[in-house]
């Protein structure tokens, strides 16, 4: 190539690798260089950018073929490990999927981790039973394998690498349990995934360079794109990768399962894509930098497809471990690892550098315009805002022998204590007024409760009655983000509405 | 140093004990963790080792219970650095180096009273263990 010339092709770059004289950079690299010397000296300079990521992908697996047993068997269900592996063809494949957990150690150990023990050469024991026919007549299966016994071995995940994914907070009063980790009430803390600047789909964010055949870095070998990933969202940046590569060939350490309490298990994946820079848009693309990459910080307490939105942050902002939520200070951290992803951009530059990893142009790009379609569902299921009516309210400098008569008069059990704003202050039922007369106390302070469990207007029915149940209570105050109070709900909303 | 956990029950909480100890003993108590209403409550502390023991009884004498935290400890080789631990601890025990390792301060880390990354490690790399401190074995062996 000229240095006048304002292209260079993947075969161009091939031939470089190899000669042993192709330029290789890490994202890390490259975002340097860029922001010091500028995009046409990037171009000039640079023929490949290594980007990675390291991270939860639960929509991974394996597919596994056995060979035949002797007898044959044809597989109907199946367990490797305690594991159920699905049976999703003819005999003797089998589909690992990182989210089955083990039946003995549920949330503990999974297909994520069955899939790692395999890599590492770790024997592992295998179940399977079976109807029986003329051709299988087998109907049980239990035999040890390692990796090496089995016939064929790939990884093949339908969705990963993630351009980009949520800050995930927690509104409520409750340490809730999520696939985005172990988030504490009260905004004590946030979480995020991905790799920001290094990740592969960030870098050529009109995938002008990888589609259906580029080969990549996955779990530590060499794998391919097969297409883009499920729920591919590009028009909001939110592309995924579907990804194949021979599981036999990759290393645990880019490999690993993963345990969420409450939630499941997973597999943690290294994937990285080189970018071969074909032009200067590539250069410039291959600059971007975590401060321009911005993602929405979520409420996870809200258990709905649409959950609301706290405005938005950097990556830059992610990874400097605290941001700002609603004005106040949030601590950040991360759960899929940095230092793993800047492990896959520099172990694919090394593998390029060696001449032992060449580059390929997709046969079919990634497409750029594919929208994300929500569920149909046919069965409307009620919501908090369905049932609720307005509170019967006081206030604390009321006593009690009002109260008692608006319990009368307005013929309800709970009376909702509110402050002058209408925020919620405590609750007070008519046992508690009962009790009063009983003890002959008359301040509204000695009977009411402050410890007030609540609900929110856009829950599931379901999940607020479920609250009602767990804490042996009648009715929930429902309420706003502020603490405003909007009514309240009874279990003679809820068993109303089952009853009909 | 020493860390202790002193538990007090319902009927120990009234009286200022920790305090009366403290100015008795003249011992420089270091208060890591401290959870206690009318109910009850634990503390978690500090007390340098030459004066350990003597602590110790003293609590033990007016009928509290004393026994050794279990220690927070990190399997580096099954951490792969994701930081899910590290917004989540109340004392910044845990942080990230240069090159985005995660660390653990055992100085800092408040012990098993606290757990709160515990559960929250995807790679099952964080566990409480016993400790082995040789300045406390004296306190091991009165425990039932």
């Amino acid at each position: 190539m000229s240095n006048q010339a304002k292209t260079r092709t993947v075969e161009e770059i091939n031939q470089k690798i190899r000669k042993g004289d192709a330029q290789v950079l890490t994202a890390e690299e490259m975002k340097k260089l860029v922001e010091c010397s500028g995009v046409e000296v990037a171009f000039k300079e640079v023929d490949v950018v290594t980007t990675g990521t390291f991270g939860a992908m639960c929509s991974s697996g394996a597919v596994v073929n056995l060979g035949h047993s002797d007898p044959p068997i044809k597989i109907e269900h199946a367990w490797i490990n305690d594991v159920e592996v699905c049976h999703p063809g003819a005999a003797v494949d089998l589909f690992i999927g990182a989210t089955n957990m083990s039946e003995k150690q549920p949330y503990e150990y999974g297909g994520g981790h069955v899939i790692q023990d395999l890599v590492s050469g770790k024997e592992v024991e295998l179940r399977a039973t079976s109807y029986g026919t003329d051709c299988y007549p087998r109907t049980s299966l239990k035999t040890t394998l390692t990796k090496d016994d089995l016939n064929q071995f790939y990884l093949l995940n339908f969705r990963n690498c993630y351009q980009r994914y949520n800050c995930a907070v927690n509104s409520s009063d409750e340490v809730i349990y999520t696939y985005m980790s172990k988030l504490l009430p009260r905004f004590r803390n946030a979480t995020f995934s991905g790799a920001g600047e290094l990740n592969p789909l960030m870098n050529d964010p009109d995938y002008e360079t990888m589609g259906m055949g580029t080969r990549i870095f996955l779990g530590g070998g060499q794998g391919y794109i097969i297409g883009e990933g499920t729920q591919h969202s590009p028009k909001n940046l939110n592309g995924t990768l579907m990804v194949k590569g021979d599981a036999k060939k990759m290393s645990p350490e880019f490999l690993q399962g993963g345990a969420f309490t409450g939630y499941g298990t997973s597999l943690y994946v290294g994937l990285g894509v080189p970018i071969p820079i074909l032009n200067e848009g590539l250069a410039k693309k291959t600059g971007i930098q975590d401060k321009d990459i911005l993602t929405d910080i979520i409420d996870y307490s809200v258990p709905r497809r649409d959950r609301p939105k706290f405005g938005q942050v950097s990556y830059k902002e992610l990874k400097s471990g605290s941001i700002a939520v609603n004005g106040k200070k949030v601590r950040v951290s991360s759960l899929s690892s940095l230092k793993m992803a800047k492990k896959v951009t520099q172990t694919l530059k090394s593998w390029i550098d060696e001449g032992a990893f060449f580059l390929t142009s997709p046969v079919e790009r990634l497409p750029t315009t594919t929208v994300f379609k929500l569920m149909r569902q046919t069965e409307e299921i009620p919501f908090v805002y369905n049932v609720m009516h307005q509170a019967i309210t006081c206030t604390e400098d009321e006593e009690i022998q009002a109260i008692a008569k608006r319990i009368v008069t307005k013929s309800v059990n709970h009376i909702v204590v509110v402050d002058e704003t209408g925020k919620l202050k405590g609750i007070v039922t008519s046992w508690d007024i009962t009790r009063a007369m009983a003890e002959g106390k008359k301040a509204l302070a000695d009977i009411e409760s402050h410890n007030v469990v609540t609900a929110k207007p856009d829950e599931p029915l379901e999940i607020a009655s479920k609250r009602m149940a767990q804490n042996n209570i009648s009715a929930l105050p429902v309420i706003d983000i502020e603490r405003k109070v909007l009514g309240i709900i009874t279990s003679e909303d809820v068993s109303r509405l089952l009853g009909r | 140093m020493g860390r202790i956990l002193i538990r007090f029950n319902e009927d120990q909480v009234s009286e200022p004990i920790a305090s009366q100890i403290i100015i008795e003993y003249k011992v420089p108590m270091a208060i890591l963790s401290a959870h206690i209403n009318s109910k009850g409550g634990e503390i978690l502390a500090e007390v340098p080792d030459d004066i350990l023991e003597k602590v110790v009884n003293a609590f033990r004498n007016r009928g509290i219970s004393v026994t050794v935290p279990k220690l927070i400890e990190v399997d580096s080789d099954k951490c792969f650095s994701c930081g899910s631990c590290l917004a989540l601890c109340p004392v910044e025990a845990i942080s990230l180096t240069e090159d985005s390792t995660v660390q653990f301060d055992k100085e800092k880390c408040v012990g098993s009273t606290c757990s709160v990354c515990v559960d929250a490690c995807p790679a099952r790399a964080i566990k409480s263990v016993k400790p082995n401190n040789n300045g406390t074995s004296a306190i091991r062996e009165k425990k039932r």
